[in-house]
C-alpha cells in the first residue's frame, strides 16, 4: 500500500490519556475488562509508574486467552492483566506522518497504536477510525 | 516461579529463619495452645532437639488466645500478657524465632513486640482491619487462606497488607471447605498462591481437620498427616506448619489434630527428603513450565 498524501501528524489526531483505557500492570483483569468498556475501545494500555507502556491488552487478547487459559471466570478475573498482555507492541511517535501511521496499521492487521514519546511514555492511542476520518477529510 | 525469600527473626537474639526461594524447608512448630510454662518450654526442648538432629530451620508456634472454638466451654488460652511473657521465655530460653497468631487488631502491637512472625488466623484472612495492624507491626505475617477462600483471591488480602507497607509474608494452605464439616488439599494452591512473589506454607494438622465434626468440637484425620506432607513437599512449599502435642488426647486445643511427637523426626524426614528432591529436579531439568505465563 503507497503512503497517501497528508502533512497530518499522528498527535493531530490521537486519542488523548483521558480518552483511552490506562492501566498499570497489576490491575485486575475483571477491573481492566471494566474500563475498556467504560471507553468504548477494545483497547487497554498497560504503563508503569512513569507512565512507561509496558503493552497492551486488545479484545483480540481475550479471544487468545479464552481459548488458551481455561481455569475458571474467578480466577482468570483475579489474574494481573500483564499476565495476559502483548507485550513489545507496535508502537508509533506523535510526530510520525499520520498517513504513514495507517499504512502501519494496515501492515500489520491492527486497529490501534500506541503513541509514546522518545522515552517510551504513552502519550495517547491512535484509533484506526478517527485516523482515516482525518485523512478523508483532506 | 521461585518466591522471594523472607527472614523471621528481629534480633540477633535467635537463629534467624530464611523462607522462600531455594531454601531449606522450614517449620513452623508447637503446641497449638500456649497450656503453661513447663509444657512450652518442655515442647520448645524435645522439638528443638529433633530440628537440630535434621539441621531443619524451626521457627516454634503457640497461640496466647484461641477465639475460633466451638465451644464457650474450650480452653480460650492464656491470653496476651501471660501467653506473650512465655513465648518471650521460649524464645531467649531457645534462641528460636517464635509465631503467634492474633485475633483482635488491639493485640497487634504487643504479639509484633514479642514474635518474630505475626499470624493472620484463616477465619480472618480477608479483614483488612486485622491485616493492617499485621502489617503495621513490621514483622513477616504468615497469612492462612481461609477454608472459604479461592486460591487466587488470596491476592487481595496480600494486596491489603502491601498497601499498608508491609511486603514480607508467608501464604499458608490449610484446606478447603468440601461441603459441611470437611476440608480437603487442592495442591494447585500452591503454585498459584507462590504468583503472588510470596513463599507458601503447609498446615498439615489444620488440613487433616474436620470442622466441628463433634458437636462442639473439631475432629479430625491425623493418620493422613504423612501422606499430605509428602506431597506437598513434592509439589512445591517454602514451609511446613504442624502443631505438635506430647499428649494428643490431653491437649488444650486441637486434641484431634495434633501431631504425637513421637511421629514428628520421621515426617520432618520425609518432608526435608522430598522438598530436597524437588529442588534437586527442577535444578537438573528445568522449572514447572508447562503453561507458563504469557
Amino acid at each position: 500500500m503507497s503512503t497517501p498524501p497528508s502533512d497530518m501528524l499522528v498527535g493531530d489526531v490521537l486519542l488523548p490519556l483521558d480518552r483511552i483505557a490506562v492501566v498499570k500492570p497489576t490491575t485486575l483483569l475483571k477491573t481492566t475488562l471494566e474500563t475498556m468498556a467504560r471507553f468504548r475501545l477494545g483497547v487497554a494500555a498497560i504503563v508503569d509508574e512513569a507512565g512507561v507502556l509496558l503493552g497492551i491488552f486488545t479484545d483480540g487478547d481475550i479471544r487468545r486467552m479464552l481459548l488458551r487459559d481455561q481455569k475458571p471466570f474467578p480466577a482468570l478475573f483475579a489474574d494481573d492483566i500483564i499476565r495476559h498482555a502483548t507485550r513489545n507492541p507496535t508502537v508509533i511517535a506523535p510526530d510520525e506522518n499520520l498517513a504513514r501511521a495507517i499504512v502501519v496499521m494496515e501492515e500489520k492487521g491492527i486497529w490501534d497504536l500506541p503513541v509514546v514519546d522518545k522515552d517510551g511514555r504513552l502519550k495517547g492511542l491512535l484509533h484506526l477510525h478517527p485516523a482515516i476520518k482525518a485523512v478523508l477529510a483532506l | 516461579m521461585i518466591p522471594k525469600t523472607i527472614r523471621i527473626g528481629f534480633d540477633n537474639k535467635v537463629a534467624a529463619v530464611a523462607i522462600g526461594g531455594t531454601e531449606p524447608l522450614a517449620f513452623l512448630g508447637g503446641p497449638c495452645a500456649i497450656e503453661n510454662r513447663d509444657h512450652a518450654m518442655r515442647m520448645a526442648e524435645r522439638i528443638g532437639t529433633i530440628c537440630r538432629k535434621l539441621d531443619m530451620p524451626w521457627i516454634y508456634k503457640s497461640c496466647y488466645d484461641k477465639d475460633g472454638r466451638s465451644s464457650p466451654d474450650s480452653f480460650h488460652g492464656l491470653g496476651t500478657e501471660d501467653g506473650l511473657a512465655i513465648l518471650a521465655d521460649v524464645r531467649e530460653a531457645f534462641a528460636v524465632p517464635v509465631v503467634s497468631d492474633f485475633s483482635d487488631a488491639a493485640w497487634a502491637q504487643a504479639t509484633g513486640e514479642v514474635c518474630d512472625l505475626v499470624q493472620i488466623p484463616a477465619y480472618l484472612c480477608r479483614q483488612t482491619t486485622i491485616l493492617r495492624a499485621a502489617a503495621a507491626t513490621g514483622r513477616p505475617i504468615h497469612l492462612k487462606k481461609g477454608q472459604f477462600m479461592s486460591p487466587w483471591n488470596m491476592k487481595n488480602s496480600v494486596r491489603k497488607i502491601e498497601a499498608a507497607g508491609n511486603h514480607q509474608v508467608l501464604l499458608a494452605d490449610r484446606g478447603t471447605f468440601f461441603g459441611y464439616n470437611m476440608l480437603v488439599n487442592d495442591f494447585r494452591n500452591f503454585p498459584i498462591m507462590a504468583e503472588t512473589g510470596y513463599p507458601v506454607c503447609f498446615d498439615a494438622t489444620h488440613s487433616v481437620q474436620l470442622p466441628t465434626s463433634m458437636g462442639d468440637i473439631s475432629g479430625g484425620q491425623r493418620e493422613f498427616i504423612p501422606y499430605l506432607v509428602r506431597a506437598a513437599a513434592a509439589c512445591g512449599i517454602n514451609a511446613l506448619f504442624m502443631e505438635v502435642h506430647d499428649d494428643p488426647a490431653n491437649a488444650l486445643s486441637d486434641a484431634n489434630t495434633v501431631l504425637d511427637i513421637q511421629y514428628l523426626e520421621r515426617i520432618l524426614a520425609h518432608a526435608k527428603a522430598a522438598h530436597e528432591l524437588r529442588l534437586e529436579l527442577l535444578d537438573k531439568w528445568g522449572e514447572d513450565d508447562v503453561h507458563p505465563p504469557v
